[in-house]
């Protein structure tokens, strides 16, 4: 081909690309607001009080952490946490178990993810395993997102997917989720999954390398991340979790590791999750540890959190019914006088859902060696005798 | 094995053998050496010890490269088991000039430093594909030949849905491709007269 002919021939290769780009940017569906919360049943107003606690199975493990679950059919939940020898360790697994809510019991744990396993499928290295977060996609079939690390510490975390068809039975092989232009590093998660209107879902995410910041992945029904929404900015918030209340309006938390005082942060968006409000402290302490939340079925908001600015001894419930504006502390699950306390007195990474029958269910990490399992209705959390 | 594990495992295999050429100054064996040389690497790169390859072991650390990365890289291979430069270095200059300017404008950014996220441009934005079609349009005129074959590379790449990625900046740069660039140029500012990192390229300048 002569020198003319190749650049015409560049030009045309040059046109085609960009009406390529144009036709898929141009012909994009619109984004979706939220979907509309599970409509979880309403408490019975004269319940009783009820209120029970279990350590979940961990027969293997010496250190477990970061508990997560979905309820899934049959009456029952699915819990997934991570456990190895130590935090980091490359050991570390992920278990799953899961609870009958008629028999009250957890089965024995198994590991349904390990190092090894998500090496061989993502065909690349990986040195360590981390937080695990359970949802459901727009099909409703059960999603794990889970953070791995191929290099250096959590800083160099990415975020992976397995999709389930039979409830938690069987899973797909693993697939990296892009986060992030810099090697794709620093992506990790512990807040819910939340569903739009669209058929995508929104993942909080947060990174950990050089800044600390929230963001909102948005995920397509496939589980490809097709955009993002940053929630803050810096390098002293993380872990974001965030409770839509309409197809509009969410509001979201986070943990603070900034300057004291050291406080919940809280965002707020209006328009379905495509602008967030500067993130603001809340009057709720928050000893630089992760929190959750649920918005119950009578429109009060939950959120699980370690009630000090300095350690995690303490793990309450604070209740709000005006959307986050306001709060009071509604009950203690651990520290002070309560239950009897763990070897390690840590009680960290709350998880918070509200099951189908009403029932409110706390999975979290009791001193580091077990994970916790609190169950509870509406009138045990308002102190009704 | 899916198709974009091969395709990011080959471009990591690409890197590697690209790596291995250069340091080991292949072009300055005999012909059929390099050619035993550059096959020997190509199976120690793709085929697996254990579970992994060394091109999976790469590609856990680095991800999946951009286009800009494999041209570059494609380009050192075919220099240094050939002998003959492919790219000229005034290409060269333009095409490291925009991807050190593109990685000063993404990477501070969306590591945290400000409100705004250039990254979220890059899963649909008009503006970010306009802006695109502007310096690829002016780099065409210009006959800089060597831009506007990384950003046509990228843009079908990302078309196909050739990686994991749903981003147009991924496939456009990464921090290997900027490094690079960022070397190159100050290496041409501290040593303007002398060979430099492209002494095969400026053969054909």
């Amino acid at each position: 081909m002569t020198a003319r002919g190749q650049r015409w021939a560049s030009l045309v290769a040059l046109a085609l690309a960009f009406a390529g780009l144009y036709a898929r940017v141009l012909t994009a569906p619109p984004l979706g607001g939220f979907a509309p919360p599970q409509t979880a049943a309403r408490a019975e107003s004269r319940a009783a009080p009820r209120y029970e606690a279990q350590l979940l199975p961990n027969s293997t493990a010496a250190s477990v952490h970061s508990a997560t679950a979905a309820e899934i059919s049959g009456g029952r939940l699915r819990a997934f946490w991570y456990g190895g020898s130590r935090e980091g360790a490359s050991d570390v697994a992920i278990y799953t178990s899961v609870y009958s809510l008629r028999q009250k019991d957890w089965s024995p744990e198994r590991a349904v993810v390990t190092r090894e396993f998500v090496q061989r499928h993502l065909r690349r290295s990986v040195r360590k395993l981390g937080n695990p977060v359970a949802g459901r996609d727009s099909k409703g079939r059960l999603c794990l997102y889970f953070v791995s690390v191929s290099v250096g510490g959590w800083a160099g975390s990415a975020v992976n997917l397995m999709v389930s068809e039979d409830e938690g039975e069987t899973w797909s092989p693993p697939r990296r989720l892009i986060a992030s232009p810099f090697f794709n590093i620093s992506t990790l998660v512990k807040g819910a999954p939340l569903l739009f209107s669209d058929g995508g879902v929104g993942l909080p995410v947060y990174h950990e390398l050089i800044g600390k910041f929230g963001e909102l992945l948005r995920l397509d029904a496939e589980g490809h991340a097709i955009g993002k929404t940053r929630l803050s900015w810096g390098q002293s918030s993380l872990q974001p979790v965030i409770v839509p209340r309409s197809e509009k309006e969410a509001v979201g938390f986070m943990r603070y590791s900034g300057d004291p005082p050291n406080r919940i942060l809280i965002v707020r968006s209006g328009d379905g999750g495509v602008h967030w409000s500067r993130p603001e402290k809340t009057a709720l302490p928050n000893p630089n540890a992760a929190i959750a939340s649920v918005l119950l079925s009578d429109g009060a908001l939950l959120l699980a959190l370690n009630n000090a600015e300095e350690d995690r001894e303490d793990l309450s419930l604070a209740l709000s019914t005006d959307f986050g504006n306001t709060w009071r502390t509604a009950r203690r699950l651990e520290g002070g006088s309560g239950p009897a306390p763990a070897p390690v007195p840590e009680y960290s990474y709350p998880w918070v859902m509200q099951d189908r029958d009403g029932d409110v269910h706390v999975l979290y990490t009791w001193g580091r060696s077990r994970i916790k399992h609190v169950r509870f209705n509406r009138a045990w959390l308002e102190g009704r005798p | 094995m899916s198709a974009n594990a091969i395709l990011g495992l080959l471009g990591c295999g690409l890197l590697g053998l690209a790596g291995l050429a250069t340091v080991i100054r292949l072009r300055r064996l005999p012909l059929r050496a390099r050619y035993a040389v550059m096959l020997a690497a190509a199976l120690a790169v793709f085929v697996p010890i254990g579970d992994l390859s060394i091109a999976a072991w790469v590609r856990g650390v680095t991800g999946d490269l951009s286009a800009a990365t494999l041209v570059l890289a494609g380009a050192a291979c075919i220099a240094q088991v050939t002998g003959r430069a492919l790219i000229g270095n005034r290409d060269k200059r333009a095409l490291c000039r925009l991807l050190a300017l593109a990685a000063a404008f993404l990477y501070p950014f969306a590591l945290g430093w400000t409100p705004f996220d250039p990254y979220a441009l890059g899963f649909g934005s008009v503006e970010f594909v306009t802006a695109l079609l502007l310096v690829t349009l002016a780099a065409w005129s210009a006959r800089l030949n060597l831009v506007v074959l990384v950003v046509v590379v990228a843009a079908l790449a990302f078309l196909a849905g050739a990686y994991e990625s749903r981003n147009l900046w991924d496939y456009l740069v990464d921090p290997f491709a900027s490094f690079y660039a960022l070397a190159w140029l100050l290496a041409g500012v501290r040593l303007p007269n002398s060979v430099s990192l492209s002494r095969n390229s400026r053969q054909a300048d």
